[in-house]
């Protein structure tokens, strides 16, 4: 098991070999030590020899499919980072369901150095032994509180209106804290396939939250904009008691 | 209609066909990418499992319209011809948009690789050139395997309905286009109604409308000359909005017109631009989406005009969207869908 010093353990479970045997090299390249499963079974028994510190895993594969292999890493109390690679075009929604507990997610065909930068953010982020913030069902930053599964939010006492697409948006904003986000990695969160034009969807959406939020855009207490780049969630983010 | 059994053998070993033969081309001609496949094995096979699947999908989309054609000579069956098509269609795009993803995430991977690798395989300025253009083209691929799966999303998502302010839209998609360094030189002019009353609210989600409304702007702009006018009219129009965008460019020759709003219709003179052919058609899926219609004029070297049709909230319903009768209408070179 490697520490921050260390080279990072990470397990790649795809059952197309053209995508393993590109992105391993990549990956170790890039400061990993990595293990190939083909399959879902593969990749649990993986899990149980090596404790890596995290984890790839393909949705669709045969047998044990990516969801299923993290269903049972999460009954099974592991809590490593995992990024689910999806198939189809899916939204945050769909692609980080809760009671599956993936840390991120990305749709194929992916840019290989988002794979790295999600794999990074997720291992920075890890709370060893603790479920990732995107499988907690409730979550608190400050005043702000939010009920994951009824998909509501409230700040201090009073509730959030807010279009089901913001809901959304802060709903990944929250559980990705202090992590840049692009706005073509929100648009994809919020289409579910990238968007070509009109990344002003995402800053009208952003527009929006900071309103409900009452936050001032020139000094941002919870959504800062990061120059040229994307947005950052900026309040420091825990389970609700 | 009989389909011989073959086909369907065929169908399975295209790819592979396709894959191998891409294989030995590539050992005959290119030796300096045999260099890739040294550094990113791969890489290669993604590649010639994305020009297999290609290849077997524009055969069966070719049997796909020539089947549904002879069916549509009993005018009673168009209908459901129709809708059996648009299923069927769906079905297909999301059963290629999945078969080519696969493949592209490899090739993005091993091109990520010899970039990683650099030095050691960049020997050569030419190689540093074909390096570009393989990298140019899966973006290209991936361009069209994401538009064709936005389209298929849009025809079954759900819409997010709330009150849209279009006038506020036209400007936004204004500024939007005045980044497209063609559109600097020509002449755009919108303009929306203040009086008496502004345009009313419509029903629906402003994204997708921003989209729709962009993209037929940027058509416009793509397929006119410097000096050229680009209008964008907004009007009130009994229980309807109706929004226009109109161009004096090249035009579209009637005998293409009738097949604009297609998937992947691609006219004699888009045929040297950039561009997927997915445009109107996501253009279409919008609006029918929002309970409207859309319509084009158009007269070959004089411009063309698109017009889309918004029902307004609380006021009669536009007669059902026929979007399987493509009918053209009495006037030459019109379609409405």
């Amino acid at each position: 098991m490697g520490g921050p010093a260390e080279r990072p353990v990470v397990i790649l479970a795809d059952d197309d070999e053209a995508i393993t045997s590109n992105l391993a090299p990549f990956l170790d390249r890039a400061g990993f030590t990595v293990h190939v499963a083909s399959d879902g079974e593969a990749a649990l028994d993986l899990v149980q020899r090596l404790d890596p510190d995290g984890c790839v895993l393909d949705v669709l594969m045969p047998g044990l499919d990516g969801r299923e292999v993290l269903r049972r890493l999460r009954r099974g109390g592991r809590w490593l980072p995992v990024v689910l690679l999806t198939q189809v075009g899916e939204s945050a929604e769909r692609a980080i369901a809760l009671d599956e507990g993936a840390d991120d997610y990305l749709n194929k065909p992916f840019d290989p150095y988002e794979l790295l930068a999600r794999l990074r953010a997720v291992l920075r982020r890890a709370r060893p032994g603790r479920r990732p913030l995107s499988a907690s069902p409730t979550l608190r930053a400050r005043d702000l509180r939010m009920d994951r599964i009824s998909r509501r939010a409230w700040l201090r006492d009073t509730e959030l209106v807010l279009t089901p697409k913001a809901m959304l948006l802060l709903d990944y904003l929250v559980t990705h804290p202090d992590e840049l986000m692009t706005r073509d990695r929100l648009l994809e969160v919020l289409w579910g396939f990238d968007f070509p034009v009109g990344t002003r969807a995402v800053d009208n959406r952003i527009a929006e939250l900071r309103r409900a939020l009452g936050d001032d855009p020139a000094r941002p207490e919870w959504i800062a904009t990061v120059p040229g780049q994307g947005y950052r969630f900026a309040a420091r983010v825990d389970d609700a008691l | 209609m009989k389909r011989p059994p073959t086909g369907t053998v065929l169908r399975v070993l295209a790819p592979l066909l396709a894959g191998a033969a891409l294989g030995v081309i590539l050992q005959a001609v290119a030796p300096r990418i045999r260099l890739y496949t040294s550094a990113s094995p791969g890489l290669v096979a993604g590649i010639a499992g994305l020009l297999g699947t290609a290849a077997v999908a524009v055969v069966i989309l070719g049997r796909r319209r020539a089947a549904a054609a002879a069916a549509a000579a009993s005018a009673a069956a168009v209908r459901q011809v129709a809708e059996d098509a648009a299923r069927d269609r769906l079905r297909f795009f999301m059963r290629l948009d999945h078969e080519l993803k696969n493949p592209l995430t490899a090739i993005r991977a091993g091109l990520a690789n010899i970039e990683q690798t650099g030095g050691m395989v960049l020997a050569s300025a030419g190689t540093v050139t074909a390096l570009a253009s393989v990298s140019a083209q899966a973006d290209r691929i991936a361009r069209l395997v994401s538009d064709l799966r936005r389209l298929a999303d849009l025809e079954t998502q759900e819409i997010e309905l709330a009150p849209v302010d279009l006038t506020g839209l036209l400007d936004e998609v204004a500024e939007a286009i005045g980044e497209i360094p063609a559109a600097r030189e020509r002449f755009i002019r919108v303009t929306a109604p203040r009086a008496p009353w502004p345009l009313p609210l419509v029903e629906g989600d402003r994204d997708l409308l921003f989209m729709a409304v962009q993209n037929l702007v940027a058509n416009a702009v793509k397929f006119s000359v410097p000096g050229d006018t680009v209008e964008v009219r907004a009007s009130e129009d009994g229980d309807t909005l109706l929004l226009e965008v109109a161009d004096t460019g090249a035009g579209i020759p009637a005998d293409e017109l009738g097949q604009v709003w297609q998937e992947l219709a691609r006219g004699a003179a888009a045929r040297s631009l950039p561009g997927t052919g997915i445009g109107l058609a996501l253009v279409r899926v919008i609006v029918v989406r929002h309970g409207g219609q859309v319509a084009i004029r158009s007269r070959d070297g004089q411009g063309t005009v698109v017009g889309i049709r918004l029902p307004v909230p609380g006021r009669a319903r536009i007669a059902p969207d026929v979007a399987a009768l493509r009918h053209d209408r009495d006037t030459p070179g019109m379609a409405a869908v």
